[in-house]
């Protein structure tokens, strides 16, 4: 991830942060399952980098960090995203109608205090149970690191880089958030 | 009368001139077991490009047909293409996507190839006495392998004309994508691979000349990246279709669209600023038929969207099943500004989180499992549009049809699809085509 604000490993996250930071994920999740799309962009900050990168399987001795000058699912700034929610409002968004039934999993919710006092690196698992059509059932696992910001007092999500553990991406589409 | 009773001559799975395909062709496993054997085990198919393995050594595995084969870099620069199957208990020797290596040596019993294909040695080799085995005669079955431009292709079959006859006055199109510019084109790095369940053909004929669905299926996809305006009006003035041994493109001649597509408006003005060079390249009916509306498919299973960028493999799975492989294509001299935001215009749009893909996807599958109802099935498949409309261009190599709204593409496709099928040797696949650059360079 392209994240400068290092840990700060000195302190632990309090009580309080972390129940904080669970009730921000599972809103997030909630907002998600309930298609409230605008709602999700509202707890983004306007610097928010939402990454997944390509994934290939190597050997060992040749495996790589992928960069954002790489293929990746998702490489998006506000406009991108913004730009996929339009999609979904335009009424003619056919593979959408009828509607896709997702259930955002969000577990082993890890918050980590870095060198800004704003800012909290969380770790998190996201499993996406989609159901879709007549009976078309999909799981998708994702491994996120995220940077969440304090902005006015209230969190936002800055970046996220969500690592699919599917070497071959096994659905046609990847029509929900990660 | 026998219900599974299936057709030994492929072209009645078709009439072309009233412009109907039989739905059992994108179901029947017997029908994809011949497809395996009659085009995937015979013609060229794109293998990679030649930037996503620069160095000695590098390696990229993947299939023709469901022969899984791993492409490497040799210490000349050429590449070689072979099975990825150890010839001792059969075992894959490369589980790996891409990277550089040395050997290949077999999980099972520890046999080591090198990145030529040929048996290098054998663990405790000292349990076979003197005579037991000839290494020399053990290497793996290499594929006959040649390029374009970039592109590295193989088969199987040492009978196949050479490529550049396989591919025919198409390179003459090609060049819009592979040689607009001095420098030729590489892969952005890594790629995206994913599952549709639906037959690959339908992938390579919505590429081959299906603008027709981009107004109704990409309406909301469009809008998105177009500040929430729909398509313009379908108009097919000055637009056509090409189709030349099974290979086609459609094409508009505005310049414009599918760069637009990307959103990205830095990239529009980017090949604004080289269209006069690219026009001194490749002449102006070139220059203008790059970024238009337009989308392309090389026979078998090989697509691309010039100005969109993307490019991509249809591997077949069985006749239910494919697996996409993706990248983003960019010229080499570009500068880096404009290559990253054609990859991110190019990601956004067309891999299976894209605003456009992510429509096209359903249809193929549902286009595909509606045919496991026996009375579906029977049933044909219209592919009618424009049926009247072919023309003789002056400046147009191949078999053209005026307006870019249209079948023929797909029509001439499974024509050709029909003529491999049938095929005994390659003589028998008909050249249906004028050819005006036989034995001459396009560019």
């Amino acid at each position: 991830m392209t994240n400068e604000t290092k840990s700060n490993t000195g302190s632990v996250a309090s009580l309080e942060l972390i129940n904080e930071v669970q009730q921000f994920l599972y809103r997030e999740a909630r907002h998600h399952d309930n298609e409230e799309f605008r709602d999700w962009l509202d707890m983004l900050t306007e610097d928010i980098h939402y990454w997944m990168p390509y994934r290939y399987q190597r050997y060992r001795r040749n495996e790589k960090e992928p960069t954002i000058m790489d293929t990746a699912y998702y490489n998006d700034d506000m406009e991108c995203l913004v730009k996929r929610i339009i999609r979904t409002e335009t009424g003619t968004c056919w593979s959408e109608d009828p509607a896709t039934r997702s259930a955002h999993v969000v577990t082993n919710i890890e918050v980590e205090l870095t060198e800004n006092p704003d800012e909290f690196r969380v770790y998190s698992l996201v499993t996406v149970h989609r159901n879709i059509n007549e009976d078309e059932e999909h799981t998708m696992l994702g491994h996120r690191t995220d940077l969440i910001r304090r902005v006015n007092g209230v969190l936002k999500l800055a970046k996220r880089k969500i690592i699919l553990d599917q070497n071959i991406f096994k659905n046609k589409s990847l029509n929900v958030y990660l | 009368m026998s219900n599974k009773k299936l057709e030994s001559d492929y072209s009645r799975y078709m009439d072309l001139k009233e412009g109907w395909v039989d739905r059992r062709i994108f179901w029947e496993q017997e029908i994809y077991e011949q497809e395996l054997e009659q085009i995937f085990a015979k013609a060229w198919q794109f293998i990679a490009h030649d930037s996503m393995m620069p160095n000695t050594n590098d390696f990229y595995t993947t299939y023709m047909g469901e022969d899984g084969v791993i492409a490497a870099r040799q210490k000349d620069g050429s590449v070689k293409v072979f099975l990825n199957s150890c010839t001792h208990r059969g075992n894959k020797i490369c589980y790996a996507d891409d990277g550089n290596t040395r050997n290949f040596t077999c999980n099972y019993h520890g046999w080591a190839f090198g990145t030529d294909g040929e048996l290098k040695g054998l663990s405790n080799e000292h349990v076979y006495d003197e005579g037991d085995i000839d290494k020399s005669k053990w290497g793996l079955q290499q594929a006959r392998v040649d390029s374009y431009k970039g592109l590295i292709f193989a088969t199987f079959d040492e009978e196949a004309p050479s490529l550049e006859e396989f591919l025919g006055d198409f390179r003459w199109y090609l060049d819009i994508m592979l040689d607009q510019d001095e420098g030729g084109t590489e892969f952005i790095g890594g790629g995206i691979k994913n599952y549709v369940n639906a037959n690959w053909k339908f992938g390579v004929e919505n590429f081959i000349g299906d603008a027709y669905h981009a107004l109704w299926t990409h309406d909301s996809g469009f809008k998105a990246m177009n500040n929430n305006e729909g398509f313009p009006p379908a108009d097919p003035t000055d637009s056509y279709h090409a189709s030349m041994n099974g290979h086609g493109w459609e094409f508009g001649t505005d310049g414009l669209a599918d760069i637009a597509i990307l959103g990205q408006p830095k990239v529009l003005e980017y090949y604004e600023k080289i269209r006069p060079k690219m026009a001194e390249r490749l002449g102006e009916m070139r220059s203008k038929i790059f970024g238009s509306l337009a989308s392309v498919s090389l026979f078998p299973n090989c697509s691309f969207l010039p100005g969109i960028q993307t490019f991509r493999v249809w591997l077949p799975r069985g006749p239910r099943k494919f697996e996409m492989r993706m990248w983003t294509i960019v010229n080499k001299n570009m500068p880096d500004e404009i290559k990253q935001a054609i990859n991110i215009g190019c990601m956004q749009t067309f891999n299976p989180a894209g605003v456009l893909e992510m429509d096209d996807g359903e249809n193929w599958e549902g286009n595909t499992t509606v045919n496991k109802g026996v009375v579906t099935r029977k049933g044909k498949l219209h592919y009618g549009c424009g049926i009247n409309r072919r023309i003789e261009h002056e400046e147009l190599p191949g078999i053209v049809y005026a307006g870019q709204f249209n079948d023929a593409n797909q029509r001439l496709f499974y024509e050709r699809w029909a003529d491999m099928m049938n095929a005994n040797k390659w003589d028998d696949v008909p050249t249906r085509y004028t050819p005006r650059y036989a034995g001459k360079k396009t560019v």
